[in-house]
């Protein structure tokens, strides 16, 4: 399966990046190129050039300023995922870097993209001629969601991995565009809109997560955090649920996948469980509460009620693990 | 036009536009390879259709199967969703370069006499993956090995066999990976 034709840019700087992408008409930034050269070859993304981030030395490496952890958007997976400081502070973030695809994905695809990723459904992932028999869906440039039943919307769900993680993590992103650098929580970075699921510029470049000093957990037996997911084939497949919980005292977090057209935060579980301990019969009496307020689609080929007993299943999984 | 005007505006050599075909070299097993490549060539194209190195497979094409995996700079990457232009400059690795001259490396020997492979389609991808690992780790436990061959997909060995050979050579039994 051939690429669609684009033009190829490699800047050696950030500056050069954002210039390029905001001066070349239909540009977009790629990194590992995982997800984007995959819906390229699909022919539901059809970029008229290709900015590439690998040679854009200001998105690597980790490191600690004002005592919060930065990692730089061109950290690869399988880097993330071997960190030491991260291992140890940070459980949730690098046992979802773990699990994203196979190794090979985890060695070419950054965290950034990982987070960046465009969202999916099994009426768009699909080459060509498999969508060739239907009317061409409202994300990929028609009017109709064959999902819906319905014209003009798009519930493309998204499935990210370290997005839930980071979600408990209470984590921010930097970005840097045209008009300056920006940093705000990883929340925003979504939309809620299935057909554009990001709220970046198109010129502004995912330059480094910051998970705040707070959030970082010893492993002790008062808090800890955590990632589960649950797959077709754990050795390559999209979580068709993730869950990721942190937990500190009394306060714990909750944040899901795969469930809604961004990663969300579990806020009516989290309300209940709210100054109380985590116990065994209060993780049971809560799980229930998982799939409250989640917008669930056919978008997999799993049923919306397979997905909330799924979501229940994995706090339940991921919140005992840190008991 | 606009990619010139972008060169000339940022004013970089290494910013040029390169929307049309080019030659870029490529570092195969050692040897410097020419090929004429546009922008959307992936690494696999050019290294089976430009270099004509057809050891690497193309299975899925979409970065699922791992038959067309290769190494870059020591990395084991899917060559189906890499760019050629993005392999320029690094060291790529491929299954030809795996074996000393008409000698199997000691993993290409275990995957024999363990009866590893059987229509032997995803075999370059599995042996450059177990490559990468005990690379990294000479002595790997069976669950990591489990772990990182889990992006190579076989339709007929049903993994055993593999997983064998590998672990054979991580024991020593095969004289150490190369």
């Amino acid at each position: 399966m051939r690429l669609p034709r684009f033009e190829y840019y490699q800047p050696g700087s950030l500056a050069e990046a954002v210039t390029m992408l905001s001066q070349v008409p239909g540009a977009r930034p790629v990194a590992g190129g995982t997800d984007l050269l995959v819906n390229m070859k699909h022919r539901v993304e059809q970029p008229a050039a290709l900015v590439s981030l690998t040679r854009v030395s200001e998105l690597a490496g980790v490191r600690l300023e004002d005592g919060a952890t930065v990692i730089g958007g061109g950290v690869t997976l399988k880097h993330v995922q071997h960190d030491e400081g991260l291992k140890a502070r940070f459980p949730a973030l690098t046992q979802a870097a773990s699990v994203v695809g196979s190794y090979r994905h985890q060695t070419m695809g950054t965290l950034a993209g990982n987070l960046l990723q465009n969202t999916r459904c099994r009426f768009f992932n699909q080459s060509v001629e498999w969508r060739s028999v239907r009317a061409l869906c409202y994300k990929a440039g028609g009017d109709y969601c064959h999902v819906m039943k319905k014209e003009g919307v798009c519930f493309c769900t998204y499935h990210g991995d370290t997005a839930a993680a980071l979600l408990v993590l209470d984590a921010e992103v930097r970005v840097e565009g045209p008009d300056g650098v920006r940093q705000f929580p990883l929340a925003q970075l979504y939309s809620g809109e299935g057909k554009a699921p990001l709220s970046l510029g198109s010129a502004e470049v995912l330059t480094a997560v910051i998970i705040p000093d707070s959030s970082a957990t010893d492993g002790d037996t008062a808090g800890g955090s955590t990632y589960v997911k649950h797959a077709l084939r754990g050795a390559i497949d999209f979580p068709i649920v993730g869950a990721a919980v942190w937990r500190n005292g009394d306060a714990t977090r909750v944040a899901f996948t795969g469930v809604d057209r961004s990663p969300l935060r579990a806020t009516v579980l989290e309300e209940a469980l709210a100054g109380r301990a985590l116990t065994p019969a209060v993780i049971e009496e809560v799980a229930p509460l998982a799939p409250k307020g989640v917008t669930i689609t056919r978008t997999t080929v799993q049923p919306g009620s397979f997905k909330r007993e799924l979501m229940s299943a994995l706090f339940a999984r991921a919140a005992g693990s840190l008991l | 036009m606009c990619a010139h005007a972008t060169a000339q505006a940022t004013g970089t050599e290494k910013g040029r536009a390169m929307g049309a075909k080019r030659i870029l070299t490529l570092n195969v097993n050692g040897d410097d390879y020419e090929v004429v490549c546009a922008p959307n060539t992936t690494l696999l194209e050019a290294l089976r259709e430009k270099a004509f190195l057809t050891g690497t497979k193309r299975g899925c094409d979409l970065g699922a199967c791992g038959a067309c995996t290769v190494l870059m700079d020591g990395e084991a990457i899917l060559s189906c969703i890499t760019l050629a232009v993005e392999a320029e400059g690094r060291s790529i690795r491929t299954i030809e370069g795996v074996s000393d001259g008409g000698e199997l490396s000691p993993l290409q020997q275990a995957f024999v006499d363990h009866g590893a492979l059987q229509c032997g389609f995803c075999s370059p991808g599995f042996i450059m993956s177990a490559t990468e690992l005990l690379a990294e780790n000479p002595h790997p436990e069976r669950a990591e090995i489990q772990r990182r061959l889990a992006g190579n997909l076989c339709r007929c060995t049903g993994y055993v066999k593999i997983v064998e050979a590998v672990e054979a050579v991580a024991q020593g039994a095969e004289g150490g990976a190369r």
